[in-house]
């Protein structure tokens, strides 16, 4: 059972001359108990270093970092009760696949019998069971996974930690671990913290998202609130595949409604997005799966077709409008060639607009 | 019949072999031959050691000086050339009797260096390795550049030392001195192989629940076999071989090592060649047996840091 909170936690590399490379500023962040988050964002944003000193690896600059009510800071890594799966897996080389597992709970003097009946028990659920008398080095990338895993579940620990653990595998191995993951946090019922860079896995995995930039939180939520209502420019690009299509236009109020402009373009914006002032410089952020072709109807978007890259379940369209290229997604046997004029209809609810100078969402209530 | 059979040139390929073979034994010889002559005249007789042409195979091999050496107390150790000619053999140095109590002098320093550099670099090397602390790197390089110093250069002050704390003409001089020597070689040594495993073990053990003296007992050192091994070989010979310091801090027989002994013989009014060579037979057996022993080591040992793995 484990409540972790950070109370404005800082991390800074280097001391002296070198002081204030800030690797995490002013970390503020409340983990339930039991519950699966994940911490998101590009390589360097922090995501490592909070999870580290989660695990007592790193030394916390400043702040306070919480435990259920007790202060964390100053115990030291092999005495909280936190188990870690390492995106090298990290298995000890010199040991077996049985020691491997059973490392943890000898450091922590649990009797020889409870160690077999643990390390089994997880063997036969993680099915490496025929593995046990083996070294890691004559195991597999995707067997070592399981390994590490193993050696983290028979901890039975109150937070159980993963850095990147799946980046090492391939793409199918990938998704089929996903769910046991999931599946094991719905056995464990401890807090589980995961660090990845891959927004599919994160939207897959969490209940909620971390989503962080610079060594600061960009957005928390859940899946649905991120990937629909990105607080940041910067977060709806960093969800979604292919990435959000980013249009600069100004806003412009006229006829008791607001209008995004962009050249000779003209959208009308839903009330909701409309809180900037006339003549705001605005960004607007449009999903390629948010739109549809309109046929000979009404259009909101019209453009002319660059490129047609059919992938399978649907097809992706490179289009140019007032001078921009957009990704935009149509169904699979909608007959365009490159060169068409063809107008799209928008969504609108499912519009995103962006204060261009902050970055920040315009939406009321965001 | 299938299948063709392709007869490669031979010619070419004996050549090479040839060649090789030539090269390797011209090598083997230029090693190993002097070796051979020490060994082989330490079993002659002063007489026939110095006759012309050289016999590499004694004609009367003998051990007298091997049997002075060990069997000191059964009246060989007369001092010197009492009426004996010492052109006909028989003549046994004044210092035979020392050679035994230096080999021990030998030991005990080089055992203590041995045991004081692993428990001294083991723990200095984890650190500079996996912890990061404040001047962690100048740490490094002032214990580097420690290593560049010659010895010579630290004679004086290290006499100076060693006698101000009243340590003149003991083993813990020696012990001391070769310590400041060799434990800067062996942390480098030692840091740049812990260095090479990842960073990740040392987090997993310590999340696992080892203090960090654990993580360095319990996986850094079962892994850390060949480099253990290579910085005791190490520090054994280089206690084992040292002469400049063993010099100038020792004087009598009480702390005097096999080198000083060694070359004490050359020193008396006849020189004995036959026991000179006979006492290097004996100063070389220990570190060849302990090479031999450690061997599969050594090698992979000495890489160490070379290539990732």
């Amino acid at each position: 059972m484990a409540r972790i909170r950070f109370q404005s936690v800082s991390k800074r590399y280097g001391s002296g001359q070198s002081a204030g490379q800030f690797a995490v500023e002013g970390l503020d962040l409340d983990i339930r108990d039991q519950e699966f988050l994940v911490l998101l964002g590009p390589s360097g944003c922090g995501k490592s270093t909070t999870l580290n000193m989660i695990a007592g690896l790193e030394e916390i600059t400043e702040g306070a970092l919480l435990f259920d009510d007790q202060v964390m800071n100053n115990v030291p890594a092999h005495k909280r009760d936190v188990a870690m799966v390492f995106q090298s897996y990290a298995l000890y080389p010199h040991k077996s696949v049985f020691e491997n597992i059973a490392f943890g709970l000898r450091m922590r003097k649990v009797a020889e019998a409870e160690i077999k009946r643990r390390v089994e028990d997880a063997a036969q659920r993680l099915e490496i069971a025929h593995l046990l008398a083996r070294r890691p080095s004559q195991l597999s990338g995707g067997q070592r996974q399981r390994v590490a895993l193993g050696r983290a579940m028979v901890r039975e620990p109150s937070v159980f930690l993963m850095d990147e653990p799946l980046s090492n595998l391939d793409a199918s191995l990938r998704i089929s671990m996903r769910a046991e993951i999931r599946h094991l946090h719905a056995q464990m019922r401890s807090t589980f913290v995961y660090v990845t860079h891959d927004q599919a896995e994160a939207l897959t995995l969490a209940d909620r998202i971390v989503v962080m930039n610079g060594g600061r939180i960009q957005q928390i939520g859940t899946p649905d609130d991120i990937y629909e209502r990105p607080q940041t420019i910067f977060v709806a690009s960093f969800l979604g595949s292919p990435a959000i299509n980013l249009i600069e236009g100004t806003l412009a109020r006229a006829d008791g409604a607001a209008w995004f402009c962009r050249g000779a373009w003209r959208l009308r914006l839903p009330p909701e997005l409309a809180s900037a002032a006339d003549g705001a410089a605005v960004t607007l952020g449009l999903r390629a799966e948010d739109v549809q072709l309109a046929g000979d109807g009404p259009a909101d978007l019209p453009a002319v077709v660059e490129t047609a890259m059919p992938s399978g379940a649907d097809q992706y369209l490179g289009v140019r409008s007032e001078g921009q290229t957009l990704y935009l997604r149509v169904a699979k046997d909608a007959r365009v060639r490159e060169g068409d004029a063809v107008g799209f209809t928008l969504t609108p609810q499912r519009l995103h607009l962006f204060d261009s100078q902050t970055g920040r969402s315009l939406r009321a209530g965001a | 019949m299938s299948g063709v059979i392709i007869r490669r040139p031979w010619a070419p390929r004996l050549l090479r072999t040839a060649v090789l073979g030539a090269a390797s034994l011209l090598l083997l010889i230029y090693v190993l031959a002097p070796v051979a002559w020490l060994l082989s005249s330490s079993l002659q007789q002063e007489r026939e050691l110095t006759s012309i042409p050289p016999h590499w195979i004694p004609d009367h091999p003998t051990l007298q000086n091997f049997r002075a050496i060990f069997a000191t107390g059964l009246g060989y150790a007369q001092p010197s050339a009492n009426g004996v000619d010492p052109t006909s053999g028989g003549f046994i140095p004044s210092v035979a009797a020392n050679l035994l109590p230096a080999m021990g002098n030998s030991f005990i320093v080089a055992f203590a260096v041995v045991v004081l550099n692993l428990l001294i670099g083991v723990p200095a090397a984890y650190a500079i390795a996996k912890i990061r602390f404040r001047f962690r790197n100048a740490a490094l390089y002032t214990i580097l550049a420690t290593r560049v110093i010659p010895d010579i250069a630290l004679v004086v002050p290290f006499f100076l030392m060693v006698r101000k704390l009243g340590l003149l003409d003991s083993l813990t001089s020696l012990i001391i001195t070769y310590l400041a020597v060799t434990v800067p070689f062996s942390v480098f040594v030692l840091a740049s192989f812990f260095e090479q495993l990842p960073d990740d073990l040392d987090r997993a053990a310590r999340v696992d629940g080892c203090s960090r003296l654990q993580v360095l007992t319990r996986v850094f050192l079962p892994l850390a076999r060949p480099a253990l091994v290579a910085v005791g070989l190490f520090a054994f010979l280089a206690s084992w071989n040292e002469f400049l310091l063993a010099l100038m801090f020792t004087q009598t027989a009480a702390s005097q090592t096999l080198p000083i002994v060694v070359a004490g013989i050359t020193s008396d009014f006849t020189v004995s060649f036959s026991f000179l060579n006979a006492a290097g037979v004996l100063a070389v057996v220990p570190p060849v047996i302990l090479a031999v022993m450690f061997e599969r080591y050594i090698v992979s040992g000495l890489t160490a840091g070379a290539v990732k793995g």
